[in-house]
């Protein structure tokens, strides 16, 4: 019988180690010439007019160019195109590709490309979600068309191309804020011949993928990683200083941190909330901690009977004290917020909420005094049930707030944890009192947010309020970005001031960034092209 | 034996339909879909993108189209990875997942059964009392406690292996594989050790021995074979422990593994993934646990009549 055992098990031995040999084979990752990132949970999808993920935009932006680009702190440059005009009314955008724009291939880049890739994002075939940039985010003549199957005539949309280096964008409304979605995240431009020969499962076939970034795609291992390499036919490539980009799945935080740790890893995606303080010590010039473009918040359920109630939504949203929220018990970096679209645009002037003025402990007093006139007190508490994610740092909000829920008032609130998906749902299917809500934005300004509370548009939050449409309506008739920020904050007001939701806190960036990575400036969109790094 | 085989295997089979029809059908009861999404995507979109993955069919429907898929040896696409089909991942994974498993459940058999003998053979002398404490620590340890740890100590202090990943090929796998075998190493030790401890007191033992034959005869040729049988039949529960460890190690190590998928997709309602790791998971486990009624068939005849 040993014998046997032996046998088997050196026969099992030697065809496991054949398979998987050339898997498993050293790769070069180790070399100092490549910048190794982590990106968190896998990749949904590489193919850049599918792909709804922010890490895979990391990649993507890397790999491809769109109109414009993202410089250090994501300031907006020119990318594919030199130069553009903006027409009076707004509704217009010429832009001017570079002369001699080549694929990674050494084909000719052409307007027609990027034309090409808004169509495929928006034909219903290709079975995408992002095409809301396009009809949601900005209104781009003829895309909701498009995208509803209303026509199938690829001539009524508003992107055109009158020649090999001209693209027009026609909009139905002004957006300001257009420049902000033409990064390679959101359009980049699509390589018909390699699309036509391979279809979408061209984009995962390194041998086949053809990109016009500064890097491009040299070996993709699902759940590993994704290893990039200077693309010698990118119009800038002489000023791409690193050679070789990996991109790291890094879904576990600690191994992604203990990696970072190792040297294995230059730029982490994450940092565990609760290694914060320490690293703050030990690495105080490698952790980077800035504000995102997440706006946490906290939303009352106006179809419950109490919360209908403004003067005890009040009352809620007062007793809550972000200060020691933030620093004392969540400690994740994010930022207290009194409103619910400022803090993302420097030029953005917006309003606070009610009681914003006034300090933490009158705050306080108020809220006890409007939480009595509304009926309640020791003996006849209200309950709260908030449905939250269980994200732990989300969870220690929620927490945190019904602890001073009960200090402060003595509400008696329950804190149901979900996973993200059954979170979505329960946000439509209102079975909840609070919900801990949190929003990204598609850009750092007032309006991606301010949009997405229009009653007419969310029914979610079941707020009626058409003046609030009104003012969205008149915002978005204006062209000058000013007057546009001055209408967004009138309407901000209107929002403010309802308390349909207690604001509480702007969501942290935390990454970890080795000291051998120069050019690292903090963006509140979290775009960070490699071609703009150096390395030591 | 032939009659025996083809019991088990409709068995198992059995086993496996219950398995997935369940699975199937349970995680439909999770409230979210795998297209719930906080954005203004178009309704018409959204309707359109659950009709191409058949979402919008009745569930016993979905069911149907699943089941004639599988035996048409398609399991699917993803609706999370939108690059691959389930398939595809497996098929990416499993070398990785494979590698890993067997080692470990190679080290755990080698190490576990010489740590057992040895102890058996001199008890409470120092070998039996070190095998004592591994099977402590890998019984009560959990192993992404144990991962950590290795991680802190094997790879930032003594820089002798990496953290993660498979960058550095086979020396990646050490700790993964070590960290995966260790809670095996000690239920195998401590299984060999103490029905050793019983074989030896047996009279066909002491009568090998009043026949004169050397103790490594009647180390090899009698009290192991006797003694080793519980711990082959520990083999089919092994797996599972490796399946279920492994889900947790590829994730501590960053082993781009299967495993990793199984959590993953279930929180991402990635329904065909889901079907797809668990009918090749319990698949697996039931051909493990098969071989393992076999082999013990073979070798212990009281098996086969009985089984």
């Amino acid at each position: 019988m040993r014998r046997l055992l032996a046998k088997t098990i050196a026969a099992l031995a030697l065809t496991t180690a054949l398979a998987a040999a050339p898997a498993l084979a050293p790769s070069a990752a180790w070399a100092d010439d490549t910048l190794d990132r982590g990106v968190g949970s896998e990749w949904s999808s590489l193919d850049p007019q599918v792909n709804f993920d922010a890490a895979a935009g990391l990649i993507l932006m890397d790999a491809y160019e769109g109109l414009v680009t993202f410089g250090p702190g994501g300031k907006i440059l020119p990318g594919a195109a030199e130069s553009w005009e903006i027409s009076e009314d707004g509704l217009t955008y010429t832009f001017h590709l570079r002369d001699g724009l080549k694929w990674s291939n050494g084909d000719p880049l052409v307007a027609q490309d990027f034309v090409a890739s808004v169509l495929r994002t928006l034909n219903p075939e290709t079975l995408s979600d992002k095409g809301y940039y396009f009809y949601s985010v900005v209104q781009i003549a003829g895309a909701a068309a498009l995208a509803n199957r209303e026509t199938s005539d690829a001539a009524t949309l508003g992107v055109t191309a009158p020649d090999d280096r001209s693209v027009v964008i026609r909009l139905a409304a002004p957006a300001p804020h257009l420049l902000n979605i033409l990064g390679a995240f959101q359009i980049p431009p699509l390589h018909g011949p390699s699309f036509q020969a391979n279809g979408a499962a061209g984009f995962t076939d390194p041998g086949k993928t053809v990109s016009n970034g500064a890097y491009m795609f040299k070996e993709i291992v699902p759940q590993s990683h994704v290893l990039l390499v200077r693309n010698p036919n990118y119009w800038d490539a002489d000023n791409v200083k690193i050679p070789q980009v990996k991109y790291h799945v890094t879904e576990d935080v600690t191994t992604e941190l203990k990696r970072f740790e190792a040297g294995e890893i230059d730029v982490t995606y994450d940092v565990p909330a609760a290694m914060l303080d320490k690293l703050a010590q030990t690495r105080p010039d490698e952790l980077i901690l800035s504000p995102a473009t997440e706006v946490l918040y906290f939303d009352f359920n106006l179809t419950h009977e109490p919360l209908k109630d403004i003067n005890l939504r009040t009352a809620l949203s007062w007793a809550i004290d972000r200060e020691t929220l933030m620093s004392k018990i969540v400690k994740t970096g994010a930022v207290p917020t009194y409103s619910y679209a400022g803090g993302f645009d420097p030029d953005y002037h917006g309003p606070q909420m009610p009681g914003a003025e006034l300090t933490q402990a009158e705050r306080e007093a108020k809220a006890q005094e409007l939480y009595a006139a509304a009926g309640y007190g020791p003996g006849n508490p209200l309950k709260l049930t908030i449905v939250t994610t269980v994200a732990e740092d989300r969870v220690k909000t929620a927490q945190g707030i019904a602890l001073m829920w009960k200090k402060v008032l003595g509400v008696e609130a329950r804190v149901n944890p979900v996973e993200r998906k059954a979170w979505l749902d329960s946000f439509y299917a209102g079975d909840w009192d609070v919900f801990a809500d949190d929003l990204i934005g598609d850009f750092p300004g007032a309006e991606t947010f301010l949009a997405y509370m229009r009653p007419s548009t969310e029914p979610g939050y079941n707020w009626v309020k058409p003046e609030f449409d009104a003012a969205m309506d008149k915002a978005a008739t204006l062209t000058e970005k000013a007057a546009r920020n001055a209408a967004l904050a009138e309407a901000e007001k209107l929002l403010l001031d309802d308390m349909i939701f207690a604001p509480v806190a702007i969501e942290s960036s935390r990454m970890l960034v080795s000291s051998h990575v120069h050019g690292w400036v903090p963006s509140a969109l979290g775009y960070y092209n490699s071609q703009f790094l150096t390395l030591d | 034996m032939l009659r025996f085989v083809a019991r088990r295997l409709w068995g198992g089979g059995l086993t496996l339909a219950a398995l997935v029809t369940l699975t199937f059908f349970i995680m439909r009861l999770a409230p979210g879909g795998p297209f719930s999404r906080n954005r203004k995507v178009s309704p018409e979109v959204l309707e359109n993108i659950k009709r191409a993955f058949h979402l919008d069919e009745p569930i016993w429907q979905q069911y149907a189209r699943w089941v004639w898929g599988l035996l048409h040896l398609d399991l699917g696409p993803s609706t999370r990875f939108r690059d691959y089909s389930v398939g595809d991942l497996i098929a990416s994974g499993l070398p990785y997942s494979l590698t890993i498993g067997f080692w470990a459940i190679v080290v755990a058999g080698l190490v576990g059964v010489a740590l057992g003998i040895a102890g058996a053979l001199r008890r409470n002398g120092a070998t039996d009392y070190a095998a004592g404490i591994v099977g402590v620590i890998g019984i009560a340890i959990p192993i992404f406690v144990l991962g950590p740890l290795a991680q802190v100590l094997f790879a930032l202090k003594l820089n002798w292996l990496p953290v993660g990943g498979i960058a550095a090929g086979w020396r990646s796998l050490i700790l993964p594989i070590l960290i995966l075998a260790l809670p095996n190493i000690a239920y195998i030790s401590r299984l060999t050790r103490s029905s050793m401890i019983e074989v030896m007191r047996e009279n066909y033992v002491r009568t090998a021995r009043a026949k004169g034959i050397g103790p490594r005869r009647v180390l090899t040729g009698h009290i192991l074979t006797g003694a080793l049988l519980p711990v082959i039949a520990y083999l089919g529960p092994a797996t599972a422990a490796i399946i279920t460890g492994s889900i947790l190690i590829e994730t501590v190590f960053a082993v781009p593994g299967v495993g990793r998928h199984f959590v993953d997709a279930a929180l991402n309602r990635d329904y065909p993934l889901v079907m797809g790791i668990t009918i090749l998971y319990g698949g697996l486990v039931i051909l493990f646990n098969i071989a393992t009624d076999l082999l013990r068939g073979w070798i212990d005849p009281r098996v086969r009549s009985h089984g």
